[in-house]
């Protein structure tokens, strides 16, 4: 289970969370590739929850071995300058993505009639007011569609700067984690955007996930965390109880009408209102449930993580940055591939190119790191977040 | 070793890819496709007032309410199903208005509502939303709470409503986030108990089908296929009316 540190040794990174994190990065792709036939088999089409939970609860994870393993070593000063250099890299990154993405855009508009889409128009405000909107871009107020988790990732990171001086007092920043998190949402409080609303993944709410990922990273290293639930089987039936509706909700609303129409409307109501900008309690239940099973229910040795097709999600896992960042402009590319030709030929070549390309950085980022040698299995702690 | 581990990987990949393959349809015709009158839902106003003589009809959305690039106003498919209804149902009287237009979002929708005379309510909303919402990348819980609040003021008005989804495109889909605007959309439909229109999906179909593609037809043709696809769509979308009217008899 997720906390038995005595089973292993604090030191050794959890395989599960580097195949997961794999896992949620190539759906993450997938899922900003819209007409792609995958995007039918990722998890946000069975479940209140989706990669992108998964992501921000795996960052907190691996923030707790690089940042706070950091900190005990070295101390906060030194941990936090770290995190501050890592904004500034994802930054950078954020912005190179966005001048594609704009690449991309300006693209696909010079081959689409504007007479017919009028209000398509509006997704391409750099052909209006190129300076203001670049000028918007590098405050984060301007975030086009698809270009969003990047600058959640920025804001939770910042946040985590002053988070880090209280992991010592893991009750207390869990408490404040909770009070901002309930506080933000009732008061719809949510970072600005330019020209009207606010952020499509509102990092004061989102912040929670990422603390609760910090806590369980922090419970397997050994050090201070509240506690985690144990294995019961009574957690396990309401785990599996809130999984299996959202599941049977989604399919009923998505898949099949007949049974949508069964749904007594109150239940439909509900569903109505599961926000995903400022993280709805549903969708955290969800994301925490699944957490939940995968922690007690899939050892670290479980044959599915020693596979030898899973070995190339576990390299991605360990190397989110640059196979985030090299999928996002795969993406871009997927896009405009699905967009020339839409046959199943092309939905084969495009997944091809960009799960192989995803391996290949994986592969070389990981060479980088060891000069050549491969890896073992299980691997020691890092002193940088993968 | 890895070369090999890659390729298992990606053939578990392909053989996904192939299971998730959506089914291609077989007739070239801007015939909707049979199951896409089911669910069937009443639509006991619009019934109600037809049998009285008379139904009026608000179409309330976007920029494509007013038939942008068609050959003149008459071919926009609000026009259309008002021609369309009148044949279905001769001897009755059948006004469709139309309110909104160009960038005009769904909380603009609401306050038109708001402000509407009495006098003038209809029995039937068609709703077109949530274009200006996606490409303007607008906070879709914002969108949500402005239909639902539409919704209950059209149903207290002893009226019936329609949801109608974004128009489909390569470049739309491409360029914006629509996913979560379209599975609210549904939702939104499907907790009101109102029909709900799927344009898109229609489109995208015809599109694949090579049926009505503007954005692969040549310039000189654009503007008779434009008045296809709104005929096509009157269609379609009268066939939902024309069903939930018999339905809620």
């Amino acid at each position: 289970m997720i906390l038995d540190a005595t089973r292993n040794p604090p030191s050794q990174r959890d395989p599960r969370a580097d195949f997961f994190r794999g896992v949620a990065l190539w759906m993450i792709v997938v899922n900003h590739t819209p007409g792609n036939w995958l995007g039918n088999l990722t998890l946000k089409n069975f479940s209140f929850c989706d990669a992108t939970e998964a992501f921000v609860l795996l960052a907190g994870y691996a923030g707790a071995f690089a940042y706070a393993g950091l900190a005990d070593r070295s101390g906060w000063l030194v941990a936090a300058s770290a995190l501050i250099r890592r904004i500034g890299k994802l930054y950078v990154a954020h912005i190179f993505l966005l001048v594609v993405f704009t690449a991309q855009v300006g693209f696909s508009a010079a081959a689409l009639d504007r007479a017919t889409y009028l209000d398509e128009l509006a997704l391409d405000p750099f052909a209006d007011q190129p300076y203001r909107t670049l000028l918007e871009a590098l405050l984060l107020r301007f975030q086009p569609a698809f270009l969003d988790i990047l600058p959640l990732y920025i804001v939770l990171l910042a946040l985590f700067v002053p988070g880090l001086a209280l992991r010592h007092r893991p009750w207390l920043l869990l408490a404040l984690s909770i009070g901002l998190w309930v506080g933000v949402r009732a008061a719809g409080i949510n970072l600005p955007r330019w020209q009207e609303g606010g952020w499509f993944f509102n990092p004061l709410a989102w912040q929670l996930l990422f603390v609760i990922g910090f806590f369980i990273g922090q419970a397997v290293r050994g050090a201070g965390a509240p506690g985690v639930p144990p294995k019961r089987a009574w957690i396990t039936a309401l785990a599996i109880l809130l999984l299996g509706s959202g599941f049977v909700a989604m399919l009923a609303v998505e898949q099949v009408p007949f049974l949508g129409e069964h749904i007594p409307a109150l239940i439909l109501d509900f569903l109505a209102t599961v926000d995903k900008t400022s993280l709805h309690p549903f969708r955290l239940a969800s994301m925490l449930a699944l957490t939940y099973l995968i922690a007690h229910y899939l050892p670290r040795d479980a044959g599915v993580l020693q596979a030898r097709w899973a070995k190339p999600l576990l390299s991605m896992g360990r190397h989110s940055l640059p196979v985030f960042c090299v999928g996002i402009l795969l993406s871009f590319l997927i896009r405009l591939m699905l967009e020339e030709r839409d046959d199943w030929l092309m939905q084969l070549a495009a997944n091809f190119a960009s799960i192989g390309t995803l391996v290949v950085v994986a592969r070389l980022a990981e060479w980088q790191r060891t000069g050549g040698n491969p890896r073992p299995n299980a691997l020691p702690a890092e002193t940088r977040a993968a | 070793m890895w070369a090999m581990d890659s390729i298992r990987f990606l053939v578990a990949a392909s053989l996904a890819l192939l299971l998730s393959t959506p089914l291609a349809a077989a007739t070239p015709s801007c015939v909707p496709p049979s199951d896409y009158l089911s669910p069937p839902r009443p639509l006991p106003a619009a019934a109600r007032s037809l049998q009285a003589g008379g139904l009026r009809i608000l179409a309330l959305g976007s920029g494509s309410i007013t038939g942008p690039g068609s050959s003149s106003p008459d071919a926009a498919w609000p026009a259309r199903l008002q021609v369309i209804l009148l044949e279905a149902y001769p001897g009755r009287s059948i006004d469709v208005a139309i309110r909104g237009g160009r960038g005009v979002s769904v909380s603009d929708h609401l306050s038109l509502l708001r402000d509407a005379p009495i006098a003038d309510w209809p029995n039937l909303v068609v709703w077109q939303a949530g274009t200006v919402e996606v490409t303007r990348g607008l906070d879709p819980d914002e969108m949500t709470e402005a239909m639902r609040a539409g919704l209950e003021r059209i149903r207290r008005h002893g009226a019936d409503a329609v949801i109608m989804d974004q128009q489909f495109s390569r470049f739309l889909r491409a360029n914006s986030n629509i996913e979560p605007y379209r599975d609210k959309l549904r939702l939104i439909a499907a907790s009101a108990g109102a029909p709900f229109f799927p344009r898109y999906e229609l489109m995208q179909q015809w599109v694949e089908t090579g049926v009505i593609d503007l954005e692969r037809t040549p310039r000189a043709e654009r503007a008779a296929a434009i008045d296809r696809l709104n005929d096509c769509l009157a269609r379609a979308l009268a066939a939902l009316i024309i069903q939930g009217i018999t339905e809620a008899r």
